[in-house]
């Protein structure tokens, strides 16, 4: 299939990093839930692991520009974003599933992803062809027609991810993409993660340490709002022993490194 | 933008909104014909009149289609999007705006077949009513989107609607004498037809398009702010368009009251003799009309110099104006009834006949009632009989007695005797005893 291409997108890279955060702080409420965060991510699929309240959905949201860092430095595609700075040009290079997608209920599937192309800025003749391209890499070809309130739950969670990847991000976030997602869903969806991760920085938030393993080709692991871990998933199975929680070996080296940060800052 | 503007007019409440407001607007209008039935001015009158509901239920449709990116949760997936919050408004804006036209217009053709066969005169002032009855309820659908939009709950749209009618209600009372004020912020004030000769003056029409534009234009500014203080700054159109509309709005009262338009009641006539004009908002009523008003000079023409021409009774009340009296003119009412049609078609040709078709409007006293109808029932040719539901019996004996006189005479006598009650009447003399006497 034949797109127009931009400018913007064939200019050669000049930033090192897709996405580069230093001394990160992001609040949720009155709380810090990223607290000096240094994190460095380029091309591939990253994997964000962490407990409930590590500060992963927190700094999901700062990633995707919805909420504004309270501290720290934080550049995406080369831009500063802080609160001063113009923000329409790195997020039209950005894709974001929250935890919580909202959606219109009355549009259809195809209307919607259409909305959601259009509010990304895509340039007009290029939107019917990377919806329909959306829609059908998300296996929702055949829903493409049918409501939003139609959808069973993992319908929706694809439609979700199918806006995110619209625009063909270079930032994609996914926050918990695979809820509601049958195993065999699952399956394919990781292997679309490993296509998606060839040209583009995909960080995928989830609980599901198998996820990860199998289709990410980096992990981060936060905890209470720090970095906790950075390296491939072969690495982390190796940070477990068989004294570890879990019923795999990623899933006892994610224990281990877990209990080994609580001991190191003393909780 | 326009495949985003067709999507949002089929999924936004747009459709809803057309439904709400067609069906509220035709039911109104048919509940009572006989209001709008005359003429195309009056239906484009009427239906500003109807605003009153509609206008109400314009902003709680807004205000219900504002909430949606509240009940949708979709604020934090739109906010990490490029497009600045000010285009995304644009094609919901689009869309309502065309939806409530669209009823608005939609309301006016469920109408229009009802009268399109007797309603012959089609002033572009029409246009201009209605441009502005539509421009209203954009005004009032925008209003509805940015106040939906700051107080996203569900009491908004119906506590808003209360609000609206209210509203409509209280404006001409809190103006008391300066009627003018109402004129300009009320899209229905002013709008209740006395007489169907009755126009909309274009500096009206204009100051209140000005008031509703801005209105809609600080609505839409409201909606796409983000901030109190642009909030602020889009208070400012209404502002603007406020004072200029004041200062364009006429003052003088009796250019406010119920104002006729001179064209409506110019006097056109039918093809033929004898000559019989109708008002040209009356027009298609002609062929109606023509028949019964030479019905009448056929009768007429007992007299010596009898009348020769009809022309409509163009009397109003409020304001009072009424047609010079002419000797030769036997004036004839028309009144139309809810079908659009001639009402009361068996009362016409005796009222034309009363003082023996004497016109004696603006002569402050009426002429005897007895003299008048003993005239008119001699010119009829049968026995006086009681006209009005509650007059007392003797009036009507004392017609009868006179007529019974006339009866008893020589043709040429009666035709005399009658014919001195018109030349009186016609001079806004005493007529009484004319019948008793012989006539010079």
């Amino acid at each position: 299939m034949m797109r127009t291409v931009s400018a913007a997108e064939t200019a050669p890279t000049t930033h090192p990093w897709v996405v580069h955060t230093e001394g990160l702080r992001v609040r949720a409420g009155r709380h810090l839930a990223v607290d000096g965060l240094d994190l460095a991510l380029g091309t591939g699929v990253h994997g964000l692991l962490g407990p409930n309240g590590a500060g992963k959905t927190t700094l999901m949201r700062a990633l995707a520009t919805v909420v504004k860092p309270a501290g720290g430095r934080l550049t995406l595609l080369g831009e500063p974003v802080d609160g001063r700075s113009d923000l329409r040009r790195v997020r039209r290079g950005l894709g974001y599933l929250p935890q919580q997608f909202g959606f219109y209920p009355r549009f259809t599937v195809r209307e919607f992803i259409e909305y959601m192309a259009w509010l990304k800025e895509m340039p007009k003749t290029v939107v019917p062809g990377a919806v329909q391209r959306a829609i059908d890499r998300v296996g929702l070809t055949a829903k493409a027609n049918a409501r939003m309130k139609t959808l069973s739950g993992g319908m929706l969670r694809r439609a979700g991810i199918a806006q995110a990847i619209v625009n063909d991000p270079e930032v994609l976030l996914l926050d918990e993409p695979t809820v509601g997602l049958d195993p065999e869903q699952r399956l394919d969806f990781r292997e679309m993660l490993r296509d998606l991760g060839v040209d583009s920085c995909v960080l995928v938030s989830t609980h599901l340490v198998e996820d990860v393993v199998a289709a990410c080709t980096d992990v981060v692991m936060i905890n209470e709002g720090r970095l906790v871990y950075q390296g491939t998933p072969d690495d982390l199975i190796t940070q477990g022993g068989q004294g570890d929680a879990g019923d795999s070996p990623a899933e006892r080296g994610y224990s281990a490194l877990l209990r080994r940060h609580r001991a190191g800052t003393g909780r | 933008m326009s495949r985003i503007l067709r999507i949002e007019l089929r999924r936004s409440a747009a459709l809803g909104a057309v439904l709400i407001l067609l069906l509220a607007g035709a039911v109104l209008l048919y509940a009572a014909p006989q209001r709008w039935s005359s003429g195309w001015m009056s239906l484009a009158m009427i239906q500003r009149e109807y605003l009153v509901l509609l206008w109400p239920l314009a902003l709680a449709v807004g205000a219900w289609q504002a909430r949606r990116e509240h009940r949708s949760n979709v604020g934090e997936l739109f906010a990490s999007t490029a497009r600045p919050r000010v285009q995304r408004m644009v094609p919901t804006l689009g869309a309502m705006g065309i939806a409530v036209v669209c009823a608005y217009l939609a309301v006016a053709a469920a109408a229009a077949p009802w009268i399109i066969d007797t309603a012959g005169y089609f002033p572009a002032t029409v246009f201009v009513v209605a441009a502005v009855g539509a421009l209203a309820l954009v005004a009032a659908a925008w209003l509805g989107l940015a106040v939906g939009r700051l107080v996203p709950s569900l009491v908004t749209a119906p506590a808003l609607a209360v609000a609206g009618i209210g509203l409509l209600m209280v404006i001409p009372v809190a103006v008391r004498r300066r009627e003018w004020l109402a004129l300009v912020f009320s899209p229905m004030y002013g709008m209740g037809q006395y007489t169907d000769y009755q126009t909309v003056y274009g500096r009206v029409s204009a100051a209140q398009a000005i008031w509703l534009a801005a209105l809609a234009v600080a609505a839409a500014a409201l909606l796409a702010s983000g901030s109190w203080r642009t909030r602020l700054a889009a208070l400012l159109p209404a502002i603007l368009g406020a004072g200029l509309a004041i200062m364009i709005i006429p003052r003088n009262d009796e250019f406010l009251a119920n104002p006729v338009d001179p064209v409506a009641q110019e006097q056109v006539c039918a093809e033929g003799s004898p000559r019989v004009c109708v008002s040209r908002v009356h027009s298609g009523l002609l062929p109606e009309a023509a028949p019964l008003a030479r019905q009448a000079l056929a009768l007429l023409a007992k007299l010596p110099n009898p009348p020769t021409t009809v022309h409509e009774d163009t009397t109003t009340y409020y304001p009072d104006t009424s047609p010079p009296r002419q000797a030769d003119v036997v004036l004839m009412p028309i009144t139309v009834d809810k079908n659009g049609h001639l009402a009361r078609k068996a009362e016409i040709v005796p009222t034309m006949l009363k003082a023996a078709g004497a016109n004696t409007n603006g002569c402050g006293e009426i002429p005897s009632t007895s003299v008048s109808r003993a005239a008119e029932y001699w010119l009829i040719g049968r026995e006086p009989v009681t006209e009005y539901a509650h007059e007392p019996a003797e009036d009507n004996a004392e017609a009868v007695k006179l007529w019974q006189g006339l009866q008893r005479l020589p043709e040429k006598e009666a035709a005399a005797r009658v014919a001195a009650v018109r030349r009186a009447a016609l001079a806004c003399e005493d007529v009484d005893g004319l019948l008793t006497r012989s006539a010079r």
